[in-house]
């Protein structure tokens, strides 16, 4: 009797196998990769109703982060400012700028301007700024080299772990307060020295524990 | 171990089912999750849950391909005080009736979301009883008025002053006649001057008062003995011997906070050579207060009488002089009673001075007469109770409010104002306010609701919440204080205050201006700077009046006794019927509050609804049990509502709460319970002889939650008398042997950094409710509603267990409140499959909402039971503006999603930010959980255990000191203090 299945069905259950394992590592890689707020945060780059440029205010004009957002050192939230910090300058400077017409228009209507929300964390976790700029951890380390941003934009992933890799080992992000605001700080040499001395004097042992964010 | 052995002896128990101990309770209790907790039966069905499921993965992996658009809305201009993220705290005043609470507000950005009492106010000195801590969502409720309403179609503010405009004309003409103003009580410098503008306006108009619930009888029986209807308070710290008739102070009455806190200031031992005081109950109705009892006598509320009278003439027997007892004849007492009396009149006069006799608000006025003049003769008046003349009060009058209904029968009244009253609703049965109401030509009604009187009006008016209000007030000792609003009305209401001053002057003034034209007389010195620190501090320094001296007239007493007819004795055929004020929702105010109506009420432990309360020898009598509806008959009226059988009620006496049973109040309190109201009468507002229950054949199911979470007969509470712990200080922590505790692994170390604990004082706690409540306000913690809580998924993080100990009739009770207790051994983190639960260093048994998936392993595993499970998503559809009132520094938790107590880790951690800003350590007594800070009693104690001078060190360092099953070995870092009792040694050897 011939035989029904031709011989190199003999291979089949090996293809399959090779063919289901390859399936599997690609639909794993796939998350691992464009699952990860790496791919999906990192670079967002939303269209903001004004076309604020950080560049110019706190690149070229050389203004620091918190002339606007005024309450990162006293509070959890960085506040973005209101129409008015914006108007502390413009009626002044810019009044033939049409780029300009929503602040004024808020300003004259009261109603708010509606920013877009770049860097978000979950609601389960909570943030505080204060906390982190007291310990020395500069703007930088989270929001990247704002100043020469044209469009403000995500650069860090904000994920847990990448939340950990700091609160675990802190040392090459603590500088000194006068730095905070410095974009394209490095830390210098004897770093590991003044981490060490800064982390005693201003008792900083960032938890690790779910209760240090989550409530 | 020599252990004491009658300590052991007492049974305890939650229900009459688990003292039967029969089938139907072992079955519950084998459940971990009641009855069809696991199954997915309510209020969608399994399948077309699982379609919908299907159908939500579908639309989910479409939708999570974008990340959602979050707008950030700054502000235009932001208000100096304003900053983001940090919440900001205001000093207003709750006013209630003649009473007023001074609180602190906590607002987020412009929304009030939490309220704690204010230290320096001395009717809540920082704490907080259910009714401050649940009116904040009163002011996000949706169902509150939004419209001013002219014959019920929506209309506006100028279109009623216009409306009035044309009316002041025409009563200034005729100098007031036929108008009348009805309102709620008040006690407030700006409301009587605005009462004294209007009836200078107005001099032939008539004011009247109404409260359903109010202390009318202890004015009209200070009226009698003293000749002025003065304002007793009470100093209950300065009193060693303690006698409640029917008075449930520490709880629902008058001035509760106070009277709690001095109490338990009077019972707070640090080890068994201090001294504690002594409580005699006696009372018809089982109260939080009688729980505390150190005796309690179980006496109809129509009885009450005869042991003040029998008190009186005791005393006089035993040397005290008393005019009182020489103009009244003795009464004869039941042996026991007697006995009872004897002993405490022996007690009374041993502590002269330092002793105090009070009677409920429901009592009548020769029994207020009678406790005056025993307090007089005691020497108590000046010590324990003082009196105090009530000013800028509007004092409830019922006759006055007869008085108006025959004027608006007649006709003498034309127009009727209602500032903020229900009086449809409330009014007694027989009154006939439902049809003079319709006779009066034009109607007023000031309400927060569109309730049962707003619908008869012709203009409806909303009224603002008091956070969106300005107003003062006064305390009942006379201190002065501000009400302060925190938002603007969110739905357009004004005050009561207001709309006075409008009917006055004809032309509207805002709040802010009427007030401060008071205050202008007020103040002294620089205005603004003064008034400005008055705003800060909530409460005016030293305004507080200066007790009264009063003078005792004993033949009016005599003569008020003597013309009394003796009460009839309550049998099966007649049965005595009580109305008191649900402590939750008190006359009814509160029904559409629904921390209110969930919360199971402290003695009954029924949610959601109220039911006539019986003994089980009157149900037995009339042949019903739990559940089955009766119908109530009482002077010709009729109500059926069910059955909950209640130890420790009198017998032949049943007891059905008012406030419920409301069908305008609103999503939540429409439809919910029974309407006692609908037999309650002018002549008999409080309790009376007469009723006669006929059982029905139907069936009607009620949430109880007394079976919920019980620990299984292990020894949770203990307690011993001052005697036995005397004799055996360290009874409690020796009550339960067992072998050396040894850890199956390695354990951890907790000696460094803060390590967080807490103490309970089972001694000090009243079973009042508040933590529960609070930790609800603080915590975000959702109401289930009525089906939900049957099923056993109350979601209280806090839950205050009640145990009844001994006879079935008539049971001493405790109570203990359970949260989570931070087990250093925690068992349920040894089964979280995906850790979503774990220590942190400081000791804490966190909870990572986010990692949850909902197993409820953990919540098998917890001996204690108090973990809780989101079977729905009971955030998720409530109206937008109920969100407001969330606490933001707490994550809302979902569906399928395991919760509990975290010692408040959002303080824990605000707190040491704080601390951390100023380069310091946390200090003791800097971090307050929620429940703390609210109990009215410092039963609660949180701290680091760390510390060795903390007061939780030194709370825990005491003999009565016990943890939960320490036996379990989990370590727990909440411990109790055990209970103690103070019984009279010579009733205890009688008895």
């Amino acid at each position: 009797m011939a035989q029904i299945f031709p011989e190199w069905t003999n291979r089949l259950p090996v293809i399959i196998g090779a063919a289901v394992l390859m399936l599997l590592v690609g639909v794993v890689g796939f998350f691992w990769y464009y699952g990860s707020p790496k791919y999906t945060d990192v670079g967002y780059r939303p269209e903001q109703p004004i076309k604020y440029s950080h560049k110019l205010h706190a690149g070229d004009l050389g203004m620091d982060c918190r002339y606007c957002h005024s309450s990162v050192e006293q509070s959890p939230v960085a506040n973005i400012p209101p129409t008015q910090t914006c108007m502390n300058c413009h009626t002044l400077v810019g009044l033939d700028k049409p780029t300009l017409d929503p602040v004024r228009q808020s300003w004259t209507s009261g109603v708010p301007i509606e920013w877009i929300r770049v860097h978000k964390l979950p609601d389960y976790a909570y943030f505080n700024h204060s906390a982190h700029l007291r310990a020395g951890v500069g703007c930088e380390s989270c929001h990247g080299n704002v100043r020469e941003m044209e469009e403000i934009m995500q650069v860090q992933p904000l994920s847990m772990s990448w939340c950990l890799d700091c609160h675990r080992n802190p040392d090459q992000h603590l500088r000194p307060p006068e730095d905070l605001t410095k974009m394209n700080w490095t830390p210098p040499e004897n770093q590991a020295e003044f981490a060490g001395r800064v982390k005693k004097e201003l008792n900083i042992n960032p938890p690790v524990d779910c209760s240090g964010c989550h409530r | 171990m020599n252990k004491p052995s009658n300590v052991l002896n007492k049974e305890y128990w939650r229900s009459l089912n688990q003292l039967a101990d029969n089938e139907e309770y072992r079955k519950y209790l084998e459940n971990e999750f009641p009855e069809g907790a696991s199954e997915l039966n309510s209020p969608m069905k399994r399948r077309n849950f699982l379609g919908l499921m299907g159908a939500s993965i579908a639309l989910a992996g479409l939708a999570a391909c974008r990340r959602p658009v979050e707008k950030i809305i700054p502000y235009v201009a932001q208000p100096e005080e304003v900053i983001p993220g940090i919440p900001n705290y205001y000093a207003s005043t709750i006013p209630f009736g003649l009473e007023s609470f001074g609180v602190i507000v906590e607002s987020h950005e412009g929304h009030p979301t939490k309220i704690e009492g204010n230290k320096k106010h001395p009717s809540t000195m920082g704490a907080s009883n259910i009714l401050q801590q649940a009116s904040i969502l009163d002011l996000y409720d949706p169902d509150r008025s939004q419209n001013v309403l002219n014959g019920g179609k929506i209309s506006t503010w100028s279109a009623f002053e216009g409306f009035w405009k044309g009316m002041h004309k025409e009563f200034s003409a005729n100098r007031g006649k036929g108008l009348a103003v009805l309102s709620r009580s008040f006690h407030s410098p700006s409301m009587a001057r605005a009462q004294h503008d209007f009836m200078k306006t107005f001099p032939q108009a008539r004011w009247v008062n109404y409260e359903a619930v109010s202390d009318v009888n202890i004015y009209a029986g200070l009226k009698i003995a003293t000749g002025r209807p003065v304002q007793p308070v009470y100093r209950l710290d300065k009193a060693k011997v303690v006698f409640a008739l029917d008075a449930d102070f520490l709880y629902s009455e008058t001035d509760n906070i106070r009277n709690a806190r001095g109490f338990a200031d009077g019972r707070r031992l640090k080890s068994e050579k201090d001294d504690m005081n002594r409580l005699y109950v006696a009372e018809g109705i089982f109260t939080v207060t009688g729980g505390m009892a150190d005796h309690r006598l179980r006496v109809n509320t129509s009885q009450i009488i005869n042991l003040a009278v029998a008190l009186v003439h005791e005393l006089k027997s035993l040397g005290a002089r008393s005019v009182v007892a020489d103009q009244t004849k003795p009464v004869q007492l039941p042996e026991k009673q007697a006995v009872f009396i004897n002993a405490l009149a022996k007690d009374l006069i041993a502590n002269r001075g330092k002793s105090l006799v009070l009677a409920g608000r429901r009592q009548p006025a020769e029994v207020h007469a009678l406790v005056y003049a025993i307090n007089n003769t005691l020497k108590n008046t000046g010590n324990a109770v003082e009196y105090y003349t009530l000013e800028d009060a509007g004092i409830p009058d019922p006759d006055e409010f007869d008085l108006l209904i025959n004027d608006l029968m007649t006709g003498t009244v034309s127009t009727l104002a209602i500032l903020g009253g229900n009086p449809l609703y409330d009014a007694p049965a027989d009154a006939g306010f439902d049809l003079a109401i319709q006779i009066a030509q034009h109607t007023i009604h000031l309400g927060s609701h569109v309730d049962e009187t707003a619908s008869k009006c012709e203009w409806h008016l909303p009224m603002a919440h008091f956070l969106e209000s300005w107003g003062d007030a006064r305390a009942l000792d006379g201190t002065l204080s501000v009400v302060q609003p925190l938002i603007e009305p969110l739905f357009g209401g004004r005050s009561a205050l207001e709309i006075v001053q409008l009917l006055a002057d004809g032309t509207p003034t805002r709040g802010y201006e009427i007030v401060q034209r008071n205050w202008k007389k007020v103040l002294r010195g620089n205005f603004e700077h003064s008034w400005k620190k008055l705003l800060h501090e909530g409460v005016l320094e030293n305004s507080a009046s200066k007790p009264v001296g009063t003078k005792m007239k004993p033949a009016e007493i005599a003569k008020a006794l003597n013309g009394r007819s003796p009460a009839e004795v309550p049998s099966a055929h007649s049965l005595e019927i009580n109305f008191v004020a649900s402590p939750a929702l008190f006359d009814g105010r509160f029904a559409n509050n629904g921390w209110l109506q969930e919360l199971p009420d402290s003695v009954s432990k029924l949610s959601w609804d109220n039911a006539v309360l019986m003994s089980l020898q009157t149900a037995q009598a009339l042949g019903v049990k739990n559940e089955d509806v009766v119908l109530l008959e009482f002077e010709g009226r009729e109500l059926a509502a069910p059955v909950w059988i209640q130890p420790g009620q009198a017998d032949f006496s049943i007891l059905l709460v008012l406030g419920y049973g409301r069908n305008a109040a609103g999503r939540i309190g429409s439809g919910v319970g029974f309407n006692a109201y609908r037999l309650r009468t002018v002549k008999h507002p409080d309790f009376a002889t007469g009723l006669k229950i006929t059982p029905t054949s139907e069936v009607y199911e009620m949430a109880n939650t007394q079976d919920h979470n019980s620990m299984e007969g292990r020894p949770i509470v203990r307690e011993a008398s001052l005697e036995e712990y005397r004799k055996e200080p360290n009874f409690a922590p020796e009550m339960v042997e067992h072998p050396p505790l040894v850890s199956l692994w390695e354990e951890h170390s907790y000696e460094e950094g803060y390590q967080w604990g807490m103490v309970i004082d089972l001694n000090a706690c009243t079973g009042c409710n508040a933590c529960t409540i609070a930790c609800q306000s603080e915590n975000n913690i959702p109401i289930v509603g009525k089906e939900q809580v049957r099923n056993g998924r109350e979601m209280h993080w806090l839950r205050m267990d009640r145990y009844f100990i001994g006879d079935i009739d008539e049971p001493e009770m405790v109570y203990q409140p359970v949260g989570c207790q931070q087990c250093e051994n925690a068992p349920c983190e040894q089964v979280c499959p995906v850790q979503a639960t774990v220590h942190d260093s400081e000791g804490l048994n966190v909870m990572a909402y986010n990692r949850c998936i909902g197993t409820r392993y953990c919540s098998n595993n917890c001996p204690y039971k108090v973990r809780r499970f989101n079977f729905f998503n009971y955030t998720k559809d409530l109206p937008e503006i109920v969100h407001m009132a969330q606490n933001p520094d707490v994550t809302v938790r979902s569906r399928g999603v395991m919760e509990k107590c975290t010692y408040c880790t959002q303080r824990i951690n605000e707190g040491k930010y704080a601390a951390k800003a100023e380069g310091r350590e946390v200090k003791d007594g800097e971090i307050v959980s929620a429940c703390e800070q609210a109990c009215p009693t410092n039963a609660i104690t949180f701290g680091n255990i760390n510390d060795p001078n903390s007061a939780v060190v030194q709370m825990k360092k005491q003999n009565r000191n016990y943890e939960l099953l320490a036996e379990l070995n989990v370590q727990p870092r909440t411990s109790y203090l055990a209970k103690l009792r103070n019984p009279n040694p010579e009733l205890e050897k009688s008895s």
